[in-house]
């Protein structure tokens, strides 16, 4: 009876109340949308970073069948040139520049791309046989890279020396900057929702002023009073947040998932599966903003 | 039922007290009349009864109940053993008789069929059977007290808390709101009703407090409206009210013998 009750307070609140109640939606909406969004560009990084990003900075490619490059004009590594290349490794003059490294076979690195490019169709083009074997090796000191890079370019049966955080670290350092400010626009348009969800509150504890003291005078408990206010309040913001959640989707699925992958088949990308994993935050987030704020607007401006 | 001990409210430092150190005790079943000028402290305590402000000093005991010492969350506990009626009905306009009724039984969580069985049976003992589904609006003046009356008692509360009930009616549909209150009082409900009301008063005969600037001047049981002690001693009276120093000594006293 009680539930039944507080329903219908809340439904007749939020129809007299209509405008603000959209107005909050909206505020919501595009608040929670930027820190989304914030949250997405962070797991593009990650994404982009793959199985080695952060373990190690160098990667030393072998050749394989098909390789063009001058060191491989002898056809793909042998097993005495991977042999010698290990050995050259645990040398003294290289091995104290080196934290550790380790050996990825082409079937590590199938695994690998597989996982990274998992939401990519270009996997299903790829054979192991394509993919090259590789020494990944962890610097102790990263700026030392072209001392790796001289000693094994020149090597036979190496392709190529590669630092991977040149390639990477510039595009993700605006990737970060957009998310710096995406949080940033986030946080000003969230103080925003805060002080408008305080404001929708206050009108309608206002607008209901009569039944609330008549509430208060037949002894209605301060939670039957509060609540349907609340509610009011937290309802608003999460059908903002489920907006949000429904546009990131949209966002990696249309715009990443089949035009951006398009254009950039080498690239790894989140899926929209994956940015299922922001919709709790998200509404948890708009849940407990519009709580909080009208639980203390309330103790202002309704008396009990 | 209702006792004020030693009562002081202060609502202004620099003003005179609302109330000014007030001794009162109205028994379980009593009917009694609050009079006195505007200003003089009716509302006030009636506020106090119902834990709205804080006594300045002193207690002020509801059914046995210290208010002062009732924590917030167990106040809504006491309201609920107290009806309250106001001049100007406080209905709510968009609700029907029944719905206004019941809503004072919803809110406190009473079941659907506790109510359809109730509210019926409360608008029969104010005379409003079949009146049930009009809306405030296409009501007269006395039939909208009586629905807040329904609305006071629905709950049964154990005191009556009315505060001049029939300011906005005229003196017949008055007589009938007070026949329905002394009904509800001889059900065993203690009312306690302020009024400027003097027709009303006298008419009753029933027990009649006094208030002047915050001070009890006059208790009487069975008076009239203006006090039927000889004029010369109340003008005394009058004037000892009027200053802080003669109020405690004389006039709780006198009160309390004619009870």
């Amino acid at each position: 009876m009680r539930l039944a009750f507080i329903l219908g307070e809340i439904g007749s609140g939020l129809r007299r109340n209509l405008s603000m109640v959209v107005s909050v939606i909206l505020v919501t909406f595009v608040s929670l949308t930027f820190v989304g969004a914030a949250g997405m560009l962070q797991m593009q990084i990650n994404q982009m970073k793959g199985y080695w990003y952060d373990k190690v900075q160098v990667a030393i490619f072998l050749c394989s069948e098909g390789s063009t490059a001058a060191g491989c004009a002898s056809g793909p590594v042998t097993a005495e040139q991977q042999a010698s290349l290990n050995s050259l490794l645990e040398s003294p003059a290289v091995a104290q520049y080196v934290n550790d490294f380790q050996f990825e076979s082409k079937e590590e690195a199938y695994n690998h791309f597989k996982d990274q490019f998992s939401n990519s169709p270009i996997v299903d083009s790829v054979t192991p046989d394509q993919l090259p074997a590789s020494f990944r090796i962890n610097m102790k000191d990263p700026e030392k890279y072209q001392i790796i890079s001289e000693t094994f370019s020149s090597q036979p049966g190496v392709e190529t020396v590669i630092d991977q955080r040149q390639l990477l670290e510039r595009l993700f350092s605006v990737m970060n900057g957009a998310s710096l400010v995406a949080v940033s626009i986030a946080g000003v348009m969230i103080v925003c929702a805060i002080l408008l969800i305080a404001t929708t509150i206050r009108l309608s504890a206002f607008s209901r002023r009569r039944e609330t003291g008549i509430m208060r005078l037949v002894g209605a408990s301060k939670t039957v009073i509060q609540l349907p206010f609340i509610l009011e309040g937290v309802i608003a913001a999460v059908i903002g947040a489920a907006l949000a959640s429904a546009t990131l989707w949209a966002v990696a699925h249309f715009f990443l998932g089949e035009f951006m992958s398009q254009q950039y088949p080498d690239t790894a990308f989140i899926s929209s599966g994956q940015t299922l994993i922001l919709v709790p935050a998200l509404l948890i987030l708009g849940a407990s903003l519009a709580g909080i704020s009208s639980l203390l607007t309330l103790r202002r401006y309704l008396r009990v | 039922m209702i006792r004020f001990e030693n009562v002081t409210k202060v609502y202004d430092q620099k003003a005179r007290p609302a109330l000014d150190s007030v001794n009162l005790e109205i028994d379980r079943g009593e009917f009694a009349f609050l009079v006195g000028a505007s200003g003089s402290g009716k509302s006030t305590f009636l506020r106090l009864v119902l834990k709205e402000d804080r006594a300045t000093s002193g207690a002020v005991y509801v059914a046995g109940q210290n208010v002062a010492k009732i924590s917030s969350w167990r106040v809504p506990r006491l309201r609920r053993g107290i009806g309250v009626v106001f001049q100007d009905f406080r209905l709510l306009p968009q609700k029907n008789v029944f719905a206004n009724v019941a809503f004072a039984m919803q809110v406190i969580g009473k079941s659907r069929s506790v109510i359809r069985d109730t509210v019926p049976e409360v608008l029969k003992t104010v005379g409003l059977e079949g009146k049930e589904h009009r809306m405030p609006h296409e009501l007269s003046g006395g039939e909208q007290q009586r629905v807040a009356i329904a609305r006071a008692v629905v709950n049964r509360p154990g005191i009556l808390l009315a505060d001049e009930p029939t300011g906005n009616l005229d003196p017949t549909t008055s007589m009938g709101i007070m026949g329905i209150l002394d009904k509800i009082n001889q059900n065993g409900t203690t009312v306690v009703m302020a009024t400027h009301d003097d027709d009303i008063v006298n008419e009753m005969r029933k027990r009649v407090v006094e208030l002047k600037n915050g001070v009890v001047i006059r208790d009487e049981a069975r008076a009239l409206y203006t006090s039927m002690i000889p004029v010369v001693g109340q003008s005394r009276r009058l004037k000892d009210a009027s200053g802080r120093d003669a109020t405690e000594t004389g006039l709780p006293g006198e009160g309390e013998g004619q009870r």
